[in-house]
């Protein structure tokens, strides 16, 4: 009783007490259906039917030899290795061309954040009508210097490079503000040092700032690699994976496994929690390694 | 990017919360409410639809004060998935709409009610709705849906665009050869307009397009007993190749990829001819157009049905059968008479669908759905009703078509390969 006691007026008591109902939200919606999640992988269960078998490995072993998968699984690589250096790029040129004093330029800025906060339906929707193969502006612009008419998200062939450009232009802001405030955490003396020494600005970038930039590039990379990787909703909304499949990502995938192609008998529930746990294992360990080489390579000033 | 993150903690979520599942007991269909209930109903319907049926959920509630409806919306395209969300927290509602495709899933379902028995009640006159939904609704000898909707395809032409063009009006005895050369003479690329469309998203409404075409010409999806895919016999091959010829030589279709724009384009007169139902006629307020019944194979005219029902969950409390009431009340001549006028649905019934007054009034509310109800007759084949057609076998055949049309691939091959991965899902559930 008296460590009760001694428990409720501790710190340790009023520190739980605060972040409580975080806590509650991370367990029921966090915690519970990872591990459900997990237990699901191991079953053949299909979301309707109470009815679950046992399979062990069964599902894990399933995912080599499912062509469907092996083909969400190339579509992600393309799509990170695409939209990773593309975004973080894009964005340091833009931060880099905001980071001045120039007119309005508080308008620019807010300009390049809007698309972070408009709703990917948004988004899409205006993307899908941009990009339009017959009536879109993209291929009018685009045929009067000669160039086109594209398909864009109607061919197969383009639909995965039109798909990171909308979400690059989606997520630009983003990484620019990250950038941007990296961008003046860099001291004015070292650049005025490098001048004075006679680089060029060109040099200069390179040499001074984009080190100092390190820490922000580490996270960006991190950042941007986890999400392309869980890439869904402008698949889910835009494409629908197709055309023939070729955006159909790894977690969009999952979602037509076990929400549209196996919620009855077929049962393709857990085979789609083992895809979802493969994945998790792989984000796992290329953020690890993202790390691991980040801490090598990445200079912290202070 | 949060939103990333949270789209795939969702799944991890709904996959994980599937392992909670209740199967909880049934408690007899027999027994009469006890009291007072109210039963929650989810339904797709929005515009004419649900100011048609908000007014007959009030005449109702206003006539039966023991058993009051709570209508719901659910967009129908969800009404699975959502279902399947409800019946991990045991929160079915106790009826809800759902396309006929998806019954062999719901059958699935812990306290999905057979309505067999009811369907054996002489009030119900069950004979009377119309064959196709009534094989529909029907899973492993049972009945277990109530028919709420019937459709067909058939041709919806733009007058105008024909007339300008100096092309004939689509008749009865059209070859889908016909439909070619019309499409190809009604498209101008400097105007960007297109003779025929068709949808692309490679989800079943581009597999049931294709399905008519497949059964005039002799063929069949799967074999007798559902174990083979038959699709990719030779029929099956030159029906597809009237379509694929359509969009790679003469370039005549629009395709849409997005399964939708088509509505608006043929509307703004960008399109000639549409094989579409009688839901997108109210979308065309500004074109003169006409409906004829499908072109034909060799004479075959049969079109094809898109059937869906409202199904029944066990909530206790004679709650599932009052639901029953209601629906006999909802699906009974008089109150269909109503709604068909009201949003030009096709009548379920065939008491209705004979009646000359009203196929008279009802081709007066809306041009040419009186040429939609009459191909009911011409309804002859269903799609298999097993679980592997609206997911696997579904999606096989619509990646098949739309490489064809897109050109990926020729119509043989791209049917093969769907016989192929069809076969291999037969195997799996089977």
């Amino acid at each position: 009783m008296d460590r009760f006691r001694r428990f409720l007026v501790s710190d340790h008591a009023a520190g739980w007490a605060f972040i409580l109902p975080s806590v509650i939200l991370i367990v029921v919606f966090g915690l519970i259906p990872i591990v459900w999640g997990l237990i699901l992988s191991f079953q053949k269960a299909g979301l309707i039917s109470p009815e679950r078998e046992w399979v062990g490995l069964g599902n894990y072993a399933k995912i080599a030899s499912d062509p469907k998968a092996r083909q969400a699984a190339l579509n992600t690589i393309t799509y990170t290795l695409l939209f990773v250096p593309t975004s973080i790029l894009a964005s340091l040129f833009i931060a880099h061309a905001l980071n001045r004093k120039i007119a309005f330029v508080h308008f620019y800025r807010l300009a390049v954040f809007i698309p972070v906060v408009t709703s990917t339906i948004a988004t899409g929707i205006m993307f899908l009508w941009l990009f339009d193969k017959n009536y879109g502006l993209a291929n009018w612009l685009l045929g009067k210097i000669g160039l086109g008419p594209f398909g864009f998200f109607e061919d197969p062939n383009q639909a995965m490079i039109a798909l990171v450009l909308m979400t690059v232009w989606g997520w630009l802001g983003f990484d620019t503000i990250i950038y941007l405030a990296a961008l003046q955490g860099v001291p004015q003396e070292l650049i005025e040092a490098a001048s004075i020494d006679g680089s060029s600005r060109w040099s200069t970038f390179w040499r001074v700032t984009w080190p100092m930039l390190g820490p922000a590039t580490l996270l960006l990379v991190v950042w941007s690699t986890i999400s392309a990787l869980q890439l869904f909703d402008e698949v889910f909304f835009v494409t629908h994976g197709g055309p023939l499949g070729r955006t159909s990502v790894v977690v969009f995938y999952v979602y037509r496994l076990a929400f549209e192609q196996g919620l009855g008998s077929l049962s393709l529930a857990g085979y789609a929690a083992a895809i979802a746990y493969v994945l998790f294992l792989v984000i796992l360990m290329l953020t690890l390694a993202q790390f691991w080489l980040g801490r090598r390579v990445v200079h912290y000033s202070s | 990017m949060r939103r990333r993150m949270l789209a795939v903690l969702a799944v991890f979520g709904l996959l994980a919360a599937a392992c909670t599942s209740g199967g909880d007991e049934s408690s007899a269909t027999g027994e009469s409410p006890s009291g007072p209930v109210t039963l929650t109903m989810w339904h797709g319907y929005t515009d004419v639809e649900a100011d048609w049926f908000n007014a007959a959920i009030d005449q109702w509630n206003s006539q039966n004060p023991d058993i009051q409806i709570d209508p719901l919306f659910v967009n129908n395209d969800k009404a699975l998935q959502k279902l399947t969300v409800a019946l991990q927290g045991d929160e079915a509602p106790d009826i809800t709409y759902q396309y006929g495709s998806s019954l062999p899933s719901v059958a699935t379902a812990p306290g999905l009610v057979d309505l067999t028995d009811w369907t054996q009640q002489p009030d119900v006159n069950w004979e009377d709705f119309v064959p196709g939904a009534r094989e529909a609704a029907t899973f492993d000898g049972k009945v277990l849906g109530i028919p709420a909707l019937i459709d067909n395809l058939a041709i919806v032409y733009n007058k105008t665009l024909f007339d300008e063009a100096g092309v004939e009006y689509p008749n009865a005895d059209w070859t889908w050869d016909d439909l070619r050369a019309a499409a190809k003479a009604l498209t101008d690329p400097s105007k960007k307009q297109f003779g025929f469309s068709y949808p692309m998203d490679a989800s079943e409404d581009s597999v049931w397009h294709y399905e008519p075409l497949l059964w005039q010409n002799g063929g069949s999806i799967l074999n007798e007993d559902d174990t083979q895919a038959a699709f990719n016999s030779p029929e099956g091959v030159e029906a597809l190749d009237v379509l694929a010829g359509m969009a790679v030589e003469d370039k005549s279709v629009f395709l849409d990829l997005q399964n939708s724009p088509y509505t608006g384009l043929f509307n703004s007169g960008k399109i000639g001819m549409l094989e579409t139902g009688p839901w997108d006629l109210a979308s065309f307020p500004d074109v003169d157009y006409g409906v004829e019944i499908l072109p034909g194979f060799n004479g075959d005219h049969q079109t094809i049905a898109g059937p869906d029902m409202w199904t029944v969950f066990d909530n206790g409390d004679g709650r599932a059968q009052a639901a029953q009431e209601f629906l006999q009340w909802l699906t009974a001549p008089e109150q269909i008479q109503q709604e068909d006028l009201a949003t030009g649905h096709l009548p379920i019934r065939l008491s209705v669908a004979q009646d000359p007054a009203f196929i008279d009034q009802f081709a007066k509310t809306i041009p040419g759905v009186d040429v939609f109800a009459a191909n009911l007759a011409n309804v002859e084949q269903a799609r298999p009703v097993i679980e592997a057609y609206p997911t696997l076998i579904s999606e096989a055949m619509g990646l098949a078509i739309v490489s064809a049309l897109l050109g990926e691939k020729d119509p043989q091959a791209a049917l093969d390969e769907a016989a192929a991965q069809t076969n291999d899902a037969l195997a799996l559930s089977g």
